[in-house]
């Protein structure tokens, strides 16, 4: 049974203490809504890219955990992504898979391969820690401290329905360079921002 | 005529670079740093730099992360920027022409500084870039002007220090430049 994103979106607000966020499509409208002007990135302009974002900040910051919200259609357009960050096996890397089937934010066609693609494994082959698939939200609940402390990267198919908003249907938010600023600010606290 | 850069001369540059903005970072900000190296370079492996790459792989103060795609190396670099990292990438200019949509949206639109080291495989040693008879050669300049990215030739030995003036230059300008590797490293 699928899980609504918006519902998977605040069980991960609830747990995610001070991890930092990459969400991206879809995802994006919910969070922004859950999670104003926190420790967020959200990967707009370059679909595909978050997953990479996501890496970059768990290589940088190793003290923090990192939480990536990618999509199918997103993972996709970049899925050499997962060998790389398999590659750079960060411990601290989380990849949330939200899985619709559909490129929901264009119209919801289907992705290549449909549900048919089976990213876990594509992960595991690539050489993630770990990955599974969760489509009930008592057992997102369940495991969420797990997926929050786990050696990674690990790799979470979630099966969702499809997002009440898209970045088509609910514009604006705060724009991509200012988060890239507000986020690397509270990051690394520059002097004159600490006094 | 251009000549060909000691990989040792690349690598003294770019660690002199990455020291130097290390310890900038640490007048700027309260943060802590996370990591004892220099830095990062994350590459997508360019024929015309493989000597030093082949050399940055013995090399401990200087991390490298080998990327699927440019695409990728973009938004890996963005996540290391906010993070506080140093980092550089290097790449041929096939890789730029096929990442163009990301150095849009990544470092131009979201104003994040990125520093590349851009192979000119195939460039002619005896021809102006602008007029090679290879497409991939001579394009690469006119789509960095088309993209405002700052640029400079490294045609020799001589030109390595544009290594350390462009990095710093993206950094001030929040934004990406690059320096073109004119001939095969040695």
């Amino acid at each position: 049974m699928a899980m609504r994103p918006e519902d998977v979106l605040k069980t991960i607000a609830e747990a995610r203490g001070t991890a930092i966020c990459v969400p991206t499509m879809t995802t994006a409208p919910a969070w922004r809504g859950l999670a104003p002007g926190d420790l967020s990135v959200t990967c707009t302009g370059f679909m595909g890219g978050a997953s990479s974002i996501g890496l970059g900040l768990a290589l940088a910051r190793p003290d923090r955990r990192v939480i990536v919200f990618d999509g199918d259609g997103s993972l996709l357009m970049q899925l050499g992504s997962l060998a790389t960050i398999a590659g750079a096996a960060p411990r601290n890397l989380t990849h949330l898979l939200f899985k619709n089937g559909v490129y929901h934010t264009s119209g919801a066609q289907n992705i290549p391969g449909g549900d048919g693609v089976d990213f876990v494994l594509m992960a595991k082959a690539a050489g993630y820690r770990g990955g599974f698939v969760i489509d009930e939200l008592d057992e997102l609940k369940r495991r969420m401290p797990a997926i929050l402390t786990e050696a990674g990267p690990l790799l979470v198919e979630l099966r969702t329905t499809l997002a009440a908003e898209t970045p088509m249907t609910a514009r604006g938010g705060v724009p991509f360079p200012q988060q890239v600023a507000d986020l690397r600010t509270k990051l690394l606290r520059p002097r004159a921002a600490a006094r | 005529m251009p000549e060909s850069i000691p990989s040792s001369l690349v690598i003294d540059e770019l660690k002199n670079t990455f020291r130097e903005a290390r310890a900038a970072h640490a007048a700027e900000v309260e943060e802590p740093p996370q990591h004892d190296h220099l830095g990062w370079v994350l590459s997508v492996p360019d024929t015309h730099q493989k000597t030093v790459l082949a050399a940055l792989d013995k090399e401990q103060t200087i991390r490298v992360l080998t990327c699927s795609t440019e695409d990728e190396a973009n938004a890996i670099a963005a996540g290391l920027w906010i993070g506080g990292e140093p980092v550089a990438l290097m790449i041929q200019h096939a890789g730029l022409y096929a990442s163009v949509n990301t150095l849009r949206g990544v470092a131009i639109d979201g104003r994040v500084p990125i520093f590349y080291m851009i192979g000119l495989l195939q460039r002619e040693k005896d021809k102006d870039p602008l007029e090679s008879r290879h497409s991939m050669v001579r394009y690469c300049e006119p789509l960095l002007d088309l993209f405002g990215v700052p640029h400079a030739r490294l045609e020799g030995p001589d030109d390595v220090h544009r290594i350390g003036e462009y990095y710093r230059l993206s950094r001030q300008r929040k934004g990406p430049t690059a320096v073109l590797v004119g001939l095969e490293t040695i």
